[in-house]
């Protein structure tokens, strides 16, 4: 019994990671409608950042997403303006988004593979072996303190998008793009400076992938791959239901990993994708997802 | 016969005059397909003839086979619409479902190629159930987790050969010097067959009710057109020359391994050339095969690394996006330019 606790710790603080992973590319798809196939190799990009900034100037992982985060923001307009704001209004907005940034994400895989060739890398700061107990029960600090910043960091992005004037303009872009606009919002430039925050969040998931995850550029497959399936799981767009999905995935793959087999881990989540598929196609906590 | 064809499918003749071409091109384009024909029944017995044989044939070879995997894709990405980033997986459930018999039994893979894509169709079918419950950015996000779900299934798979893979015997049934000659006419057979389908597709109710479908789906529906069925027959159809030709494939490499076939690249270079070519025409991928698998090789040999030829396909993709979204065919067709013998819809 302790052991499955255990192994519950362990997926609580996968989970929250995740949780922080996937919001970027949940907040992309629901103010925008861009289902960003992009944002995981954002993320490796940003941990080679992490990974740089660390081996070379000696900055720790945790402290570099005080540089990371407006270095991706200012990306992150950047792209929005080259890319999106010239499919605007063309038919089929949303498979064209899908395409685009599948092209994007070929397009910056293959230059990290050019840059930083194919090879492992990983960040390894003090904390990373360390660990404390609570109790009878193991946390590692390295995993303590990345789902610890995850979560401060879901906290602020909550206070933002709720209190003040742009994050109001946000959530009403994201529930009716067309009323927001009636009502004075400037959804251009909401648009844009949610797809930086996207960013910004993938740059501080980055952050964390340097030292918590070994990576290299074609990883970020397998990391889109599991991240799209839990924000499909939570209801694509939602907040809420992606921080939920990823709890419960991150301690269902925990699970698996522990009853099953190493390698197994991910099914968890392509498990829950089609089971949700079959079940409730619009996800726990989403709206209608039309194409 | 179309006029007869299109009356029965209710049709107004003077509609049947806009879509029919005139009667010269239509001859003149099967005069380039006979002659195009003949040239590749009979390309592998220049081999006395030709010093670096053994290349030609093999770039040859893949090009069939890229052929016929974006011309099968186009069913369901170009005619209906809907963007499957997945078709790898049944590239790699055909490789599978002929090297398995080949690595413990001794059963070629020229026998059991036809198995292989009977057996992408049934995955087609299973995955369509499921995944075709959704539209849009929910179904072509399922493709890609089916794809890793494979991929994972594959690797930690003991009996399949988990991450090393299957070694395969290589063919000695044909001279060493003549080895290449039955995968070619294998890849041959799958284009010319993927060709046909994907003609077939294009001229049948069946296609029309796919286009309705890429168009609104909710009027398709409210239209009569059994959506749910068709779509699930495209994305089945789809697979067959796609398993085919997997399973031909791992043949000729010698070894069935999970990466090499489950992988976002083959799945990425069938999207690419389909859109390239022309989505939802016929010629479109099978143009879009050549020039990407062209584009490829020529990168690798200028360059020698594969990490540019990938920035190179995601360049081209973007820009083909922004600016030709209808690809080749489709821009050419659309400034009434589009050369008869590419005219196939």
């Amino acid at each position: 019994m302790s052991g499955i606790v255990q192994v519950m710790i362990f997926g609580l603080l996968l989970g929250g990671v995740y949780a922080l992973f996937a919001s970027g590319l949940t907040l992309a798809f629901g103010v925008m409608r861009i289902v960003n196939l992009a944002h995981a190799v954002f993320i490796v990009a940003a941990a080679y950042v992490a990974f740089f900034a660390w081996e070379k100037l000696d900055i720790d992982p945790l402290l570099s997403i005080l540089f990371i985060m407006p270095l991706f923001f200012i990306a992150g307009i950047g792209v929005y303006r080259v890319f999106f704001t010239r499919i605007e209004g063309s038919p089929r907005y949303v498979e064209m988004t899908v395409l685009l940034t599948f092209g994007v994400a070929i397009m910056v895989e293959g230059l990290l593979g050019v840059q930083f060739t194919g090879i492992f890398r990983q960040a390894k700061p003090a904390y990373l072996t360390d660990a404390f107990f609570i109790g009878d029960f193991l946390v590692p600090t390295g995993q303590f303190f990345a789902a610890t910043l995850s979560l401060v960091l879901l906290f602020v992005l909550y206070l933002f998008l709720r209190f003040t004037r742009t994050g109001y303009g946000i959530r009403a872009t994201m529930q009716n793009r067309d009323a927001a606009q009636l009502v004075g919002v400037n959804v251009r430039r909401v648009s844009a400076i949610s797809f930086g925050l996207s960013a910004a969040l993938a740059g501080a998931s980055g952050a964390l992938m340097s030292y918590l995850f070994p990576f290299f550029p074609f990883r970020h497959w397998q990391w889109i791959a599991i991240l799209l399936a839990l924000v499909v799981l939570g209801g694509m767009g939602s907040l809420k239901g992606a921080v939920i999905g990823a709890l419960l995935l991150g301690v269902a793959s925990s699970l698996v990993v522990d009853q099953i087999g190493l390698g197994w881990g991910p099914m968890a989540f392509y498990g829950a994708l089609f089971g949700i598929l079959l079940i409730r196609p619009r996800g726990l906590f989403g709206k209608e997802v039309a194409a | 016969m179309i006029e007869d064809r299109a009356a029965a499918d209710g049709l107004e003749p003077d509609v049947v005059e806009a879509v029919t071409a005139p009667e010269g091109p239509r001859k003149s384009r099967w005069i380039v397909v006979g002659v195009l024909l003949a040239v590749l029944l009979l390309l592998p017995l220049t081999r006395p003839f030709i010093g670096s044989y053994n290349y030609w044939i093999l770039i040859a070879t893949n090009v069939l086979m890229w052929v016929a995997m974006a011309s099968s894709w186009n069913i369901l990405g170009g005619y209906a619409g809907y963007i499957s980033l997945g078709h790898a997986v049944f590239f790699g459930v055909g490789g599978y479902v002929a090297a398995v018999p080949l690595y413990y039994y001794g059963v070629s893979p020229f026998l059991t190629a036809v198995v292989g894509g009977l057996a992408a169709v049934a995955l087609g079918l299973v995955a369509g159930l499921i995944t075709l419950r959704t539209r849009g950015p929910a179904f072509i996000i399922s493709t890609i987790a089916l794809l890793f779900m494979f991929l994972l299934i594959f690797e930690n798979s003991d009996y399949l050969g988990g991450t090393a893979g299957l070694p395969l015997p290589s063919l000695d049934l044909v001279p060493q010097e003549w080895r290449k000659a039955p995968f070619y006419y294998a890849m041959l057979i799958a284009a010319v067959g993927s060709i046909v389908l994907s003609y077939q597709v294009a001229h049948s109710k069946f296609g029309l009710g796919l286009r309705a479908i890429a168009e609104d789906e909710t009027k398709a529906e409210v239209a009569g057109v059994p959506t749910r069925f068709y779509k699930i027959l495209a994305f089945a159809l789809s697979a067959f020359w796609v398993g085919f030709v997997g399973a031909m494939w791992g043949y000729s490499l010698a070894f069935a391994r999970p990466t090499l076939f489950f992988t976002v690249a083959i799945s990425a270079e069938m999207v690419l050339m389909a859109i390239i070519g022309g989505r939802a025409t016929v010629a479109g991928p099978v143009i879009g095969a050549v020039l990407i698998y062209a584009v490829n090789e020529f990168s690798i040999v200028q360059f020698g690394s594969s990490e540019i030829n990938i920035v190179i396909v995601g360049v081209l993709l973007v820009t083909v996006l922004l600016f030709f979204p209808v690809g080749i065919v489709g821009s050419l067709r659309d400034k009434g330019r589009l050369p008869a013998f590419l005219n196939w819809d």
